[in-house]
């Protein structure tokens, strides 16, 4: 081997042993292994869901619409060269006929016909080639056949119909998009549609039709087809819409990125601190190296292979450490993940080493560089030389550097960079925060105690380190408390926060000629519930002339205006919403009366007395806003933008929905109410939430995995501070002993200040933990945040017990005797 | 004042012994050392590097105990005495400074002065502070941090501290050591004037001829005896 390899080598290995080269190793090695961890899962996600979402999708082009397609849709798209299959797919209900005390399942039923899929393939157990379902058969994915006891060749209910299981659906492509892919599949054939009755005029369903072809008619339909879509229907291609990401798992992904920038922001704190701490230690030795005759290229060059040698190490332990990782997320994942998620791109792998690198390099250049750069005459003076602009600005481009690589990597710039300037910002917030916090304890402490006096200068003295010590324990509390919370505490006072009267159950789909016999059902079991209609209409008129001309752009993206409205009509006004303005019906009006949403009022800034159109099923319907109503969204109740007053729908086609409360004993009600009315859709609103709760769960439990690196990069690097100012720390205490202090006091004294500095951190990080958990729960959940006392206590004295066991676990007791030899030695 | 402070003697030693117990042996530092300091006096120690003078001086000044043998300080004997009996004796009685100042970095000129006093629990300690860094001429430099100091100034505001608790042992260990001639000479002038004006006993080690010559008595430390020149 070259000599200055192998100088490098040695030096290495010697240094292995020092504190700094060892915070050093491990830092890097978390940062490496936690961005590879992320990448290949991000990686992961991103084929799974992207690169072959053509087998997701089942086609090459989808036009996904909420109504069924019209024949003249149908005919422009045959009249180009290309393959189609339509789908049907609806929520619904199913039982086991065979348990009737078995509650009944919410699904995702799809009613397909051959040729299906057009991409990709249908996975079953036993295998069933290229077949589809028989009449009067369906194939059921496991999560079904577990929660109602079934087995293949068992029957299913669904809706009038009963369905005999062939096959065990493995995985399928065309699952449909946002939470209907999450439910459990069900696959029957589309002969079979009618008979079961689920699907009557006006029931909520997705109708698509699949498409497939070569690039160029696909390309050719697209373009013709994009500008002609109507508010009820979408296109879907590979390119654009991708039916999962940039939803929940997108979210989730770019979540824990966020979470892991903390922990790569420590790592590279931890770094930047034993690289100086380094460099400051070695100057006398390369000056030393440089006084022997080495040039300042040479010595450049050792000191970058003995980064260089220590990355590859770091590199494969960290890439080993993020392979077993990723297969524990994995198995995590595999039960709640539509399809297994395939391999990782081989590039994937190289991104954690390659952050690494960055690192490294990043921040090790410049103390490298200034090594290099150091006189010999400093082995005469024994002073560290002063640090030029020169090398001030190259730190400064390469920190600037290198949080640009961060965000790049992090991929959600905007966000990456507003979280990056929150904890930097709050770092320097925090510190300075708690420094004055401290000044203003020991100022009454000063006056009475003698302690008090030195404390007050101890604190003035360890100013610095106090400031980086309570930035980095503050942030890292109030994550801690933040993760921990949020675990666990959004979801159940997000629950807590619906009075329990809140409905459970919610019933669409009911046909105008079951409302009766179905309000006969509700009164003789005692259910209380109001049922209202549901008709489809689009605002298109207001005060006699089209709307769109008259709203600012802004406006026309509103809601309201882009899909199509669900309308109502009602004698009384609904019990659970407010009448915020106006009033109820007038007896003899001459127009049709509506009473309309507060936020679609605002939105559209609409006042009381305006006529609005709608388009109903193609005919014009006008009526007068005579009322402003509030509506809790989120109370599981039928909720309308608009309602009209009685007369003025009745004729249109409707359907009617409700929803209910059924608790222990009577949830049976609901599988009777579906025995008894088999095309119902009943949706089991503790189903759907508990689904919620899980994902909630799992992401709170990887994010909890990230936040436990992050922990750990956060004492790494208080450990690196408090050792490199321990060597500070004892040479004070030598001298205050010297100058008559007491080995007792200066005990003491060390005492107080980690006592008090860990209070002081703890209360702030209590503070900064409730005003996010607030954020939180304002932005996200909705509801009133409420204070966590006991976070106030912990977390003081968490971060007390900390300072003060690690304070004392570092410090080495100070022998009288020693004390003037340390003082000559530092001569 | 207790009875100590009248007797005549500073400092006592007696049979006195050093030895460092190493891997490659005994080190014999000097064995049955007598001394007396008289109160007031000026007392230089010299000898060759590596003679032992920083070893006597921390014995003599009770921070490090002998092999053998005993110190009295001012009528304390230091074997007696526990930990915290020590520390208050140099609180009340003696300081120190050193080749290297010994500042700490992070506080001002003024905060460093203000240390021992507050250790002291003294009233006004930054008045008093204020007026020792005026005495040694750094009266407009109390805001300054060591790092802004040249060496003499921080020598200065090293003595300003010594000087501060009014003690009335100071030890010196080679105070002009890290200074170059002239400002070594002023650091001098400003210790022997304060010395008088003071009133105390002053044990410094020291390699420089002309600053041995300004104290009343020498010794040499020389092979493990002291001799006076
Ligand atoms: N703790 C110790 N363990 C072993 N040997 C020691 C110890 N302290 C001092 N010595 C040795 O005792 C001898 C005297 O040291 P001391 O510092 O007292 O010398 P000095 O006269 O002050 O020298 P200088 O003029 O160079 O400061 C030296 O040889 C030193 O190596
Ligand atoms: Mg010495």
């Amino acid at each position: 081997m070259p000599l200055l390899p192998r100088l490098a080598l040695r030096q290495l290995r010697s240094q292995l042993r020092t504190t700094e080269w060892r915070a050093l190793l491990l830092a890097t090695w978390i940062a490496i292994t936690l961005t590879t961890l992320l990448t290949l899962l991000g990686d992961r996600l991103e084929r799974g869901l992207l690169r072959e979402s053509a087998n997701l999708l089942g086609a090459d082009l989808v036009l996904s619409s909420s109504r069924p397609l019209s024949n003249e849709r149908l005919d422009s798209i045959s009249a180009h060269d290309v393959q189609t299959t339509p789908v049907v797919q609806f929520p619904s209900m199913i039982s086991n006929p065979a348990a009737t005390e078995t509650p009944p399942m919410l699904t995702s039923v799809r009613a397909v016909e051959s040729p299906y899929p057009l991409r990709g393939e249908i996975l079953t157990q036993p295998a069933q080639g290229q077949a589809l379902p028989g009449k009067g058969e369906a194939w059921v994915e496991a999560r079904i056949l577990e929660q109602l006891g079934l087995g293949i060749g068992d029957q299913l209910q669904l809706g009038y119909s009963q369905f005999r299981i062939t096959a065990e659906l493995i995985s399928s492509p065309d699952r449909g998009s946002g939470f209907r892919s999450f439910s459990p599949q069900l696959l029957i054939n589309r002969s079979d549609l009618e008979a079961s009755g689920v699907l009557a005029p006006g029931s909520r369903a997705n109708f698509r039709l699949l498409i497939a072809g070569t690039a160029e008619e696909i390309g050719a339909l697209e373009a013709q087809l994009q500008p002609t879509l109507a508010e009820h229907e979408r296109l879907l291609s590979l390119q654009l819409d991708q039916p999962l990401t940039g939803d929940t798992l997108g979210n989730a992904l770019a979540y824990l990125k966020l979470a892991a920038l903390t922990a790569l922001l420590l790592s590279a704190l931890t770094i930047l601190l034993s690289l100086r701490r380094f460099s400051q230690q070695q100057y006398t030795r390369s000056a030393l190296l440089l006084n022997l005759g080495l040039n300042p290229g040479q010595l450049l060059r050792i000191y970058l292979y003995q980064l260089l040698i220590a990355w590859v190490v770091l590199a494969l332990l960290g890439l080993a450490t993020a392979a077993s990782l990723d297969s524990a997320v994995q198995s995590w994942l595999s039960r709640l993940l539509p399809q297994q998620l395939p391999q990782a791109a081989a590039l994937a792998w190289l991104s954690g080493p390659a952050l690494g690198l960055v690192m490294l390099i990043l921040l090790g250049l410049p103390p490298i560089l200034s090594l290099a750069r150091v006189p010999v005459a400093h082995l005469l003076r024994g002073d560290t030389p002063p640090q030029d602009r020169r090398a001030r600005l190259l730190q400064i481009s390469c920190l600037v550097l290198l949080a640009l690589t961060l965000l790049l990597f992090l991929r959600a710039p905007v966000a990456a960079l507003i979280l990056l300037a929150l904890l930097l910002v709050g770092g320097v917030l925090f510190g300075y925060i708690a420094q004055a916090m401290l000044v203003r304890v020991a100022e009454p402490l000063a006056r009475r105690l003698l302690l008090g006096r030195l404390l007050r200068l101890r604190l003035r003295q360890q100013r610095r380190w106090h400031r980086l010590q309570s930035a980095v324990i503050v942030l890292l509390l109030t994550l801690l408390a933040v993760v921990w919370i949020s675990r666990a505490d959004l979801l159940s006072e997000w629950r807590a926060k619906f009075p329990t009267d809140t409905p459970n159950y919610f019933v669409i789909n009911i046909q105008p000629w079951q409302k009766s016999d179905l309000d006969r059902f509700m009164q003789a079991n005692a259910i209380d519930s109001a049922l209202y209609p549901m008709i489809r209409g689009r605002l298109t008129q207001l005060n006699g002339k089209p709307i769109r001309p008259q709203l600012t752009p802004d406006q026309l993206g509103d809601n309201t205006l882009r899909r199509e409205l669900n309308l109502s009509w009602a004698l009384d006004q609904p019990e659970h919403n407010e009448l915020l303005a106006g009033h109820w019906w007038d007896d003899a009006p001459e127009l049709a009366q509506i009473s309309v949403e507060q936020d679609m009022m605002d939105d559209l800034g609409l006042k009381l007395g305006d006529r609005l159109g709608f388009d109903i099923g193609g005919q014009q319907v006008d009526a007068e806003i005579t009322s402003i109503r509030g509506v809790e969204w989120t109370s599981f109740r039928p909720n309308f933008y608009v309602i009209f007053s009685p007369g003025a729908l009745e004729s249109y086609p409707s359907t009617w929905i409700t929803s209910f409360r059924l608790d222990g004993e009577r949830k049976r009600l609901a599988t009777e109410m579906l025995q008894q009315f088999p095309s119902l859709t009943l949706i089991d609103i503790d189903q759907l939430l508990s689904q919620l709760a899980t994902w909630l769960k799992r992401l709170g439990d990887s994010s909890a995995m990230v936040l436990g690196l992050t922990l750990v990069c956060g004492l790494i690097l208080m450990a690196v501070t408090l050792l490199q100012a321990l060597e500070q720390r004892r040479f004070e205490a030598a001298l205050m002993q010297t100058l008559g202090a007491s080995g007792e006091q200066t005990r003491r004294l060390d005492l107080l200040e980690f006592l008090l500095l860990g209070l002081v951190c703890g209360l702030l990080a209590g503070l900064s933990a409730e005003l996010t958990l607030a954020g939180l729960h304002l932005a996200l959940l909705h509801v009133e945040p409420k204070l966590h006392p006991w976070l106030w206590i912990t977390l003081p004295a968490l971060s007390s017990l900390f300072f003060v066991v690690t304070g004392f676990l570092i410090r080495r007791p100070l022998q009288l005797d020693q004390c003037y030899r340390l003082l000559k030695a530092q001569s | 004042m207790d009875q100590s402070t009248l007797s005549p003697t500073m400092i006592e030693a007696r049979a006195l012994s050093k030895h460092f117990d190493t891997e490659a042996g005994r080190v014999e530092l000097f064995t049955g050392l007598d001394l007396e300091i008289a109160r007031g006096e000026s007392l230089a120690i010299i000898g060759r590097s590596g003679a032992g003078k920083s070893t006597l001086l921390s014995l003599l000044a009770g921070l490090d105990t002998p092999s053998s043998g005993s110190v009295s300080i001012d009528g304390h004997r230091i074997e007696a005495l526990d930990d915290q009996q020590r520390a208050e004796l140099r609180a009340r009685k003696i300081s120190f400074i050193f080749q290297s100042f010994h500042l700490l970095p992070e506080l001002t000129a003024l905060d460093n002065v203000r240390l021992p006093l507050e250790i002291r629990g003294t009233d006004n300690p930054e008045q008093d502070a204020r007026q020792w860094l005026a005495e040694v001429g750094l009266g407009e430099r109390t805001g300054h941090y060591p790092s802004q100091l040249s060496g003499g100034e921080q020598q200065r505001v090293a003595i300003a501290r010594a000087f501060a608790t009014r003690p009335s042992l100071l030890f010196a260990d080679e105070p002009t050591g890290n200074l170059d001639e002239d400002t070594g000479g002023a650091i001098i002038d400003q210790l022997f004037r304060l010395n008088a004006q003071q009133e105390t006993t002053l044990i410094l080690i020291t390699h420089d001829q002309e600053l041995a010559m300004r104290c009343r008595r020498r010794l040499r430390l020389h092979n493990g005896v002291l001799t006076e020149v």
